[in-house]
């Protein structure tokens, strides 16, 4: 628990760190809504090679900002199975277009046995595989082709067609997922939480016209940030104290478990009330008034810089915009 | 038996960094009558040394031998067990409170290690009686006692796991004069009623000298002196250590150096009243 780390920042002081975090996050949502209104069509080439030109200027942009390339494919690392999942699923569903391969499936006694075993088999070893993400992806591959193999005793079988549509779609939204994550990890490698809590902050002030307690909503944000940490430690304490008490995470069944994990909730819960009370008389005795107008120690102002990032986000846009009306 | 580090080094790992906090620790702590004090600065690895012994951290280098089972253990190996016998006390331990009733709480301990309710509830009764928490106050809400109670109702909650070997990791912290002294002695007479050895963090040196029969100092993860409190109060290269005198001592060196009252360590204040109305009659 002590390896956590909380957002990802990474301060190689890039061009990138110094533009004005407001207007990073400001350009964030504009580039996610250009990737959005990027339209779906498997039956042109387009928007597939317009998602890989954003591909390719996400990674210019990642590679300029001094972010190692390996940092952000380890960000994508938790939703592999998520994009191989839509992946399969939109290869398989669309049928339409040219045929490029054909492959009868056979589901049969052997076929079952074999492909369960095979997923006890994964289940068992994937924690000493060093490459997991690629032995997942052979799992994956095995788990289609060990129905090729064994049509023996045979119970049905079906037809296994890919379209060239079906992988254009699916390389579609492949790239769609991956490009948002790249982009709004990359917002979270170069921004410190506290910037980007200003950030939320100054850009919802809009609605403050209609009484939405913004500067409220943010110190929660970054007071819930800033006791994150804090929280885990205390409860790693509670929990080797529980532990002293015979509280065995590992060791015991489930339904001693649930109390167990009662032991644990209680005085963390305790805990977290006290500190959040002393907390707020800290911040009183120091001057803290809710709804008080409050200066901050780092000015932003915004720089030639600034407007040129939003410049070119805006020009993003406006060619989505006009690619859409192409099609 | 007891507990027996053999060239233990602990080092916590972090992203990128690593951080030495036990450094070749060799000493042994027996089962019985034993009164240990480990002192040392903050971050010395005073807290890390006492995980080890009732395997809560396991070495990282070396063995720690716990009555007789030798950790890091081997495959398949249960250590939960050990935890029973080894009753450590943490820092605050009010904070692991969480149960409806007092009785309950001091019940959790022995429940885990598979007692009856009938057995829990008898040693439950049991240990807070030892820690001098009477009858009316089970049924109450352990969150509603005042902080020296709570502070009761943890340890109790461990004495009655009945463990051979008691763990403390400055238990008197935060706690009122009064209700340190009453936590101490009742440290003290299960040790001398029962032979129970005692471990106890502390960076009272009053509380060193007054109870402890043997000392352990730590420095920057290592044992620095191992030995009796007479022999550490009086030792040569005693500054290096950058440990305080308990006052009683204190007391003794002034009254050596503006009376010329001959040096003799008396280690509480009984003994020291004692020493002085001697010195007077003569």
């Amino acid at each position: 628990m002590n390896n956590l780390t909380l957002g990802q920042y990474l301060p190689t002081n890039s061009w990138l760190h110094k533009v004005d975090p407001r207007i990073k996050l400001l350009n964030l949502v504009v580039l996610l809504v250009a990737i959005f209104l990027v339209p779906i069509r498997s039956s042109t080439l387009t928007p597939i090679l317009s998602m890989l030109a954003i591909l390719v200027l996400i990674l210019i942009l990642t590679a300029s900002a001094k972010i190692p390339l390996m940092k952000v494919l380890n960000g994508l690392k938790p939703i592999v199975f998520l994009l191989t999942f839509t992946f399969v699923i939109q290869l398989f569903y669309t049928q339409s277009g040219t045929l490029l391969f054909e492959q009868e499936m056979y589901v049969s006694v052997t076929s079952i046995v074999a492909v369960f075993l095979f997923l006890v088999f994964y289940h068992l070893t994937k924690r000493r595989i060093k490459f997991r993400t690629t032995y997942f992806f052979l799992a994956v591959f095995m788990f289609f082709y060990l129905q090729t193999l064994l049509p023996y005793i045979g119970l049905t079988s079906y037809t296994m067609k890919v379209y060239d549509e079906g992988l254009i779609k699916a390389g579609f939204i492949f790239l769609r997922i991956t490009n948002i994550i790249i982009l709004t990890s990359l917002l979270t490698f170069t921004t410190m939480t506290t910037d980007l809590n200003y950030a939320i902050e100054s850009l919802l002030k809009p609605l403050k016209l209609i009484k939405v307690p913004v500067e409220m909503i943010a110190m929660m944000l970054s007071l819930t940030l800033r006791y994150i940490p804090t929280l885990l430690i205390e409860t790693e304490k509670i929990m080797k104290a529980q532990a002293s008490r015979g509280v065995d995470f590992k060791e015991n069944s489930f339904g001693e478990k649930i109390k167990q994990i009662i032991s644990l909730l209680i005085p963390v819960f305790v805990i977290s009330f006290k500190r959040s009370e002393d907390l707020a008389n800290a911040m009183e005795v120091r001057g803290y008034v809710i709804g008080a107008k409050r200066t901050r120690i780092d000015e932003y102002h915004l720089a030639t810089r600034d407007f040129l990032a939003l410049i070119v986000t805006l020009l993003v846009l406006a060619a989505m915009i006009y690619l859409k009306t192409l099609l | 038996m007891g507990i027996q580090f053999k060239n233990v080094s602990f080092t916590y790992r972090g992203i990128k960094t690593s951080y030495g906090a036990l450094n070749q620790i060799n000493l042994q702590i027996a089962q019985e009558n034993e009164f240990v004090a480990i002192v040392g600065h903050t971050g010395s690895g005073k807290s890390t040394l006492v995980q080890h012994m009732n395997a809560l951290l396991l070495p990282t280098q070396g063995e720690v031998e716990v009555l007789g089972q030798t950790l890091p253990p081997k495959k398949n190996e249960k250590i939960n067990h050990l935890r029973q016998k080894v009753g450590l006390v943490f820092q605050f331990p009010e904070y692991q409170l969480f149960e409806e009733t007092i009785l309950k709480d001091i019940m959790f301990g022995p429940k885990n290690f598979n007692h009856t309710d009938e057995e829990a509830t008898e040693k439950a009764k049991k240990a807070a009686e030892t820690v001098g928490i009477g009858p009316e106050l089970y049924e109450q809400s352990p969150f509603r006692v005042s902080g020296g109670q709570m502070r009761r109702v943890a340890v109790a909650g461990i004495l009655a796991m009945e463990p051979k070997i008691l763990v403390l990791d400055e238990p008197t912290r935060g706690l009122d004069p009064r209700g340190r002294k009453d936590l101490l002695n009742i440290f003290r007479n299960l040790h001398e009623t029962e032979g129970k050895s005692i471990v106890l963090i502390t960076h009272d040196m009053d509380i060193v000298s007054e109870y402890a029969k043997r000392v352990i100092v730590l420095k920057d993860g290592a044992v620095v002196f191992d030995g009796t409190k007479e022999a550490l109060f009086d030792h040569p290269r005693f500054d290096e250590f950058h440990l305080e005198l308990p006052t009683p001592l204190k007391i003794l060196k002034h009254l050596e150096k503006e009376v010329q009252l001959p040096y003799q360590p008396q280690y509480d204040f009984n003994s020291l009243l004692n020493y002085l109305k001697e010195v007077q009659h003569e």
